[in-house]
């Protein structure tokens, strides 16, 4: 055999053709994130004239002890698994629905349930902070008018009402997402399997349990996985709503790491919590993608 | 006509437009365009006025244009920063309160000392350039001084059966005000406060909070967890539960609220009747007829407090045109064009100027309002303790009592809460 040439089957480690993906991405992807972590080895205040310092695991150890962080990686998780739960469940209900009612004239129902998918985030936020709003709001006074409260309620305002509140927010935008999702994968059922299912007398639930709902389970993963990923970092949501109060109420990790980044200007323990941030997300994606390997 | 003749007139027209050319762009490099940074720009109700005072500073130097960049007025202290930082600050920008002191640690900022000469000082009011001194160097320019005062609307008060001609001078009287605005008038916010999460929202409860004599942060501060500040923060929820105020909107949220008459009490600087005039077309006779001013009301201290929330004018040290730059910063703080179209015009604040140029504007200062926050409110001026601890310890304080505000926690366990924050 020549020299330099590969045995038959063998693949190769690193292609050079492949130097030109590898290196964009070490620039566009590995400098941000090396870069993040030597940050956040450091104590870096954007407001002291004096040169970044090396601490070592200290913003680390600074963050095991802050109980804001705590509270904010709580909120990121009820926020995130609370609101893509409850956004994939309306989606499946309303792509069976709009499957099993299907019509021209539902053409024009699921443009409609399309369209909040289609608002911009930041509009979505403010649409629904004035809603809320306890002195005029629209959600107010159609409770008021109906008389299923007595008084206005602070539903940003309340510590206990504020982050399931900006969810329904989350939950609106997010549905049509998993409608889509969901009836694309809907129509790519086999007509034989739901025709062979009908002989079977299957109908209704069973045939929603036994049949369709396996089906979905692919593009349930994975359109969860996406959502997750995307609400862990969402901010313009919840700071348009509330700026991440009251109180910490609505801090979630973006929004804590946004105020101590670019309020504080502590960019080294910003960056220790980015890098927590970065791993449990990274963590999320492995497990998840396992996941769906084993299915 | 000969080709020589034709010949030498080319040349002579050739040569004529070079020197046209030439003479252009010497002309060009003259000019010097200077970038400001500002809100005044960015806010619908000062936004013509700037830009008319700033082509009325470009037509009287016409060798300087300026680049106005609008940016919002929560947006400017961190842009500022971060372009201090990239190496890409502007050669002017306009700042406040806790900002100004921001940006001044950066340590990018020109100071002002050698430009405020002996006319110009003496041209201000008196100590107004104290408060602008970081490590005994002038940082900002005076622009325009707007305390806070607590509005009232006298038409409410009346209707709620109170004097309009005496509000309350204690904490007792503003909470049985309150009580009785609320009572006669349940669309009616009673009193409009500030409780965002901000470094400004901070700056426009710090006289509440030092009536109540606590002092969470600063020099001498006493910190949270203190009797003070729990009964500043028990004042607050009593307040809420009360349904006296209307938590978590910024204060310009409820300006166009008053406006409408929707608000009794209001917290708010002296710009107030300038939004005021502005959103509801409202004569300046029917302004004083139907708004007042006052104090704040004293707390267990038995003093009455306010911050200066005026605005200021900062040059950067890296500007390449600093001449040109205080030309433009003095301009639009001392000019009578500026105090004439600006800062008695839309921005409704008070000149940093100890004696106005000419009798027509000193007559716009002769108004009821501008008489109250003289004798009444500035005399009550309490700096806060401004610097990047005020910046990180807002964000604590103020979390604090939006939960005192909001919550069911124990104020105790609120108090203590902050106190662990700022002690980090």
């Amino acid at each position: 055999m020549a020299a330099g040439r590969r045995p038959p089957g063998a693949e190769p480690w690193l292609d050079w053709m492949v130097l030109p993906t590898v290196g964009v991405l070490a620039v566009v992807v590995g400098y941000p994130v090396v870069y993040t972590l030597v940050l956040s080895a450091q104590h870096y205040n954007f407001l002291e004239p004096e040169p970044a310092r090396f601490i070592g695991a200290a913003n680390y150890a600074q963050l095991v002890a802050d109980r804001i962080f705590w509270q904010a990686l709580g909120n990121t998780a009820i926020y995130t698994f609370g609101s893509v739960l409850a956004a994939a469940l309306l989606g499946l209900v309303l792509a069976l629905l709009v499957e099993t009612y299907a019509s021209p004239r539902m053409r024009l129902v699921r443009a409609l349930l399309l369209t909040p998918w289609a608002v911009p985030f930041v509009v979505t936020a403010f649409l629904f902070r004035y809603m809320y709003l306890q002195n005029g709001g629209v959600v107010n006074a159609v409770l008021l008018h109906a008389g299923i409260v007595r008084a206005p309620v602070a539903w940003l305002n309340n510590a206990s009402l504020a982050l399931p509140s900006v969810m329904v927010a989350n939950v609106w935008t997010m549905t049509p997402f998993f409608f889509l999702l969901l009836s694309a994968a809907l129509a790519g059922i086999p007509n034989e399997v739901i025709e062979s299912a009908r002989v079977d007398r299957a109908r209704g639930m069973s045939m929603i349990v036994g049949i369709k709902l396996p089906f979905l389970r692919s593009a349930l993963l994975v359109g969860s996985l996406l959502m997750v990923i995307s609400n862990f970092n969402d901010f313009a949501k919840i700071w348009a709503t509330t700026q991440g109060g009251p109180g910490y109420a609505t801090t979630t990790l973006v929004v804590y790491v946004y105020r101590l980044a670019f309020e504080n200007f502590q960019f080294g323990y910003a960056s220790a919590m980015g890098v927590v941030w970065l791993l449990l997300l990274m963590g999320f994606a492995v497990a998840y993608l396992r996941a769906l390997r084993l299915r | 006509m000969s080709p020589g003749v034709s010949l030498a007139s080319g040349f002579g027209r050739v040569a004529c437009a070079a020197v046209a050319v030439m003479a252009a762009c010497v002309a060009r490099a003259e000019t010097v365009e200077l970038t400001f940074a500002n809100w005044a720009a960015a806010e619908g109700t000062t936004r013509p006025a700037i830009e008319q005072v700033i082509k009325d500073f470009e037509a009287a130097h016409p060798d300087i244009r300026i680049k106005s960049e609008a940016i919002s007025f929560t947006e400017i202290a961190r842009q500022l920063v971060l372009r201090v930082r990239s190496g890409n600050p502007p050669d002017v920008a306009q700042v406040a309160g806790n900002d100004t002191i921001l940006v001044a640690l950066t340590g990018k900022l020109e100071p002002l000392d050698s430009f405020v000469t002996g006319d110009v000082k003496a041209a201000l009011k008196p100590g107004s350039l104290d408060a602008l001194r970081y490590k005994n160097q002038l940082i900002a320019f005076p622009w325009t001084q707007a305390p806070a005062g607590l509005w009232y609307d006298k038409a409410l008060l009346q209707k709620a059966g109170l004097d309009p001609e005496n509000p309350p001078k204690t904490i007792d009287a503003l909470m049985n005000a309150l009580a009785a605005v609320k009572r006669s008038q349940p669309d009616v916010i009673p009193l409009g406060l500030d409780t965002t999460n901000r470094p400004f929202a901070m700056q426009s409860n710090w006289p509440w909070m030092q009536t109540f004599g606590a002092t969470p942060i600063g020099e001498g501060a006493r910190g949270a967890d203190t009797p003070q500040m729990k009964a500043y923060l028990t004042w607050m929820r009593e307040l809420a539960q009360k349904g006296y105020i209307d938590p978590g909107r910024k204060i310009g949220e409820f300006r166009p609220l008053a406006a409408q008459d929707k608000v009794a009490f209001l917290w708010d600087q002296v710009l107030l009747q300038g939004v005021i005039q502005s959103a509801n077309k409202m004569s300046d006779a029917d302004f004083y007829k139907r708004w007042g001013v006052t104090a704040l009301p004293t707390g267990p201290s038995g003093k009455s407090y306010t911050f200066e929330g005026g605005h200021q004018l900062v040059m950067f040290a890296d500007s390449k045109h600093k001449q040109a730059a205080w030309t433009f910063i003095q301009y639009l703080a001392t000019s009578p064009a500026a105090l004439r179209a600006y800062t008695l015009g839309p921005g409704a604040s008070l000149p940093p100027l100890a004696k106005l140029p000419d009798a027509e504007l000193a007559r716009k200062l002769d108004t009821p309002v501008i008489d109250a926050f003289a004798t009444k409110i500035i005399p009550t001026i309490s700096p806060p303790p401004f610097g990047a601890s005020f910046a990180s310890g807002s964000t604590a304080v103020m979390a604090g009592v939006q939960q005192a505000v909001t919550g069911t926690e124990p104020i105790d366990a609120i108090a203590k809460s902050i106190q662990q924050q700022l002690a980090k």
